[in-house]
């Protein structure tokens, strides 16, 4: 295991793409909360927890999961999926390790974000960071608890990582839950909506939506069902990968 | 290391890909891989590395790959030439592929710097010629020095000199008493490179013995005879019932004979002779014999023999 996380590692750090997507997210990190903070309206404050939760922001999950989607997107694209296999035979390993990796990644720029915007923070107009004030964050979302942001993060970059699992296609891994966020699950709830209202049980149970409803401090229970929804997608993911032929 | 492929079988579909193969390959011997376009060789390497799901056991050592560790020091495979991350640097490919194995970086440097690519070691092998990419894939699977290597077609696009190089190399290899197992479309290459040689055709076994016993297999083995008498000469051969073909003025050839043999023959009937030559058949005419029946694409603008086979089947 630790040769494969090894593998990982080196795998991830050794292509431009990483360096790029990681300073393109810190970057959208600190623009979104700079703006509001050195740009935002007369009397604009937020609390320290409200701008540590700027990362939650879909936009920032979605240039994040570029590398989620990169992590098993990049070994089918240009066959390296072989070359893995050839070094890892056992499946599970591989599907572990990338897992991992992707994680300790993920904790590794939550921590630089914060970082980034403790920096903003501190350089802030004196009262716009204040101890007390609106936990409302930058993108809007009442933030409830810190460990959410990392946590929504990982299982979107986990539900993003399977869907290129079973899909064995990056662009398609990166738009999916996009797609999902912004497009489908909004026109899916208002058809069935229409159609019926004994479907609720289904338009209540979506992944994107209870992923936004949680990171919008609408409540735990729906980071339980997004998680379910993550875990669901990847075991699909896992199943599938250690079934089909690389 | 000895390799043993039991059983292995896989279909795609309706195509019977691989047909219950079993071969074994030894050590300290070239074992040639050999097949028609669509035969199933890519397939049976796949199927050996455990890269794709089928029937069947490939044991190394009496164990299943998995079974080993680390992989890389059992088995170097290179199954393409363009498996590679075309920005990855060819020494940071390298560097995650021996991270397996605890390879160093001083490993690195002196694989790279065998195959050849010492000058390109920090480029992107995305511009790589395909003869480049054949030999970085080449030092990704010698990069653990392996007991077993196993490689798809290692000598395409390479020019000569370094054809002439991948021989040496192999059969040294070979010689330090590891398995090396490897297909190719070259065959007067592999006459010169291989002990022993696995041929299929269709997915299934045609051969599986020393290249000499293969080549001996050829029914075209002729002897070329030159004599200001090549009439009487083959007046007495059919007398014996051998059948002479006329090959242009004051020669014939004899089919299925031995020098010696007609050598003896002319001697006794008082014949004599300018020029006396066997006609060995080459890898590639035995080949085209054996496999002939066995081609799922031909030249000449026919049609795939069972229009089942589909681009699954990479071979």
């Amino acid at each position: 295991m630790i040769a494969a996380l090894k593998y990982e590692w080196r795998r991830l750090w050794s292509i431009r793409a990483t360096y790029v997507v990681s300073v393109a997210y810190l970057a959208l990190v600190g623009l979104i909360a700079g703006l509001s903070i050195f740009r935002g309206h007369p009397g604009y404050s937020i609390s320290w927890k409200g701008l540590y939760g700027t990362p939650a922001f879909i936009l920032c999950a979605v240039i994040i999961s570029v590398v989620a989607a990169q992590t098993f997107g990049h070994e089918y694209r240009y066959g390296l999926i072989r070359l893995t296999l050839s070094e890892f035979p056992n499946r599970s390993v591989v599907i572990l390790a990338k897992a991992t990796i992707l994680m300790v990644y993920i904790l590794g720029m939550t921590v630089l974000a914060w970082s980034l915007l403790g920096l903003i923070g501190a350089l802030a107009p004196q009262g716009v960071v204040a101890a007390g004030a609106s936990n409302m964050s930058p993108s809007g979302a009442d933030v409830s608890a810190l460990w959410v942001v990392p946590a929504f993060t990982i299982g979107y970059c986990i539900f993003t990582m399977s869907l290129t699992m079973i899909t064995r296609n990056l662009p398609l891994g990166i738009i999916l839950p996009l797609l999902l966020a912004t497009f489908v699950e909004i026109l899916l709830t208002g058809l069935l909506t229409m159609i019926s209202s004994h479907l609720s049980w289904l338009t209540n149970n979506l992944p994107m939506t209870n992923a936004m409803a949680w990171i919008s401090g609408q409540g735990s229970h729906h980071g339980v069902v997004f998680g379910g929804w993550v875990l669901a997608a990847f075991a699909i993911g896992s199943a599938v990968f250690i079934k089909r032929d690389a | 290391m000895r390799v043993d492929v039991n059983n292995v079988d896989k279909r795609f579909g309706k195509l019977h890909a691989v047909k219950d193969l079993s071969f074994s390959i030894e050590p300290g011997r070239v074992t040639g891989f050999l097949g028609p376009n669509g035969s199933g060789k890519s397939t049976t390497m796949r199927l050996m590395l455990g890269l794709d799901n089928g029937a069947g056991t490939t044991l190394f050592d009496g164990k299943p790959l998995v079974s080993h560790k680390p992989v890389t020091r059992v088995v170097g495979a290179h199954l393409d030439a363009k498996f590679f991350h075309p920005k990855r640097a060819a020494r940071a490919h390298l560097r995650m592929l021996g991270a397996e194995a605890g390879i160093t970086n001083k490993r690195v440097d002196e694989v790279i710097e065998l195959v050849g690519l010492a000058g390109v070691a920090r480029k992107r092998p995305g511009g790589f010629s395909l003869g480049m990419g054949q030999r970085l894939g080449l030092a990704g699977a010698i990069l653990a020095d392996p007991q077993v290597l196993m490689l798809d077609e290692p000598a395409n696009g390479l020019d000569p000199q370094s054809i002439q190089w991948l021989r040496e190399f192999l059969r040294n290899y070979a010689a330090q008493g590891r398995s090396v197992f490897v297909s190719s479309h070259l065959l007067s290459e592999m006459e010169l490179l291989a002990d022993n040689v696995v041929v299929i055709a269709r997915g299934a076994l045609v051969a599986d013995e020393s290249m000499s016993d293969f080549l001996a297999r050829a029914t075209n083995n002729t002897v070329l005879v030159r004599s200001p008498d090549v009439v009487r000469l083959a007046s007495v051969l059919a007398s014996k019932g051998i059948e002479a073909t006329i090959a242009g003025e004051g020669a014939i050839t004899v089919a299925n004979v031995t020098p010696d043999f007609v050598g003896e023959v002319a001697f006794q009937a008082g014949v004599q002779l300018s020029e006396l030559v066997g006609q060995k058949a080459s890898l590639e005419d035995v080949f085209i014999e054996l496999t002939e029946s066995g081609q799922d694409y031909q030249v000449g603008g026919a049609s795939p023999v069972h229009g089942a086979a589909d681009s699954q089947v990479n071979s």
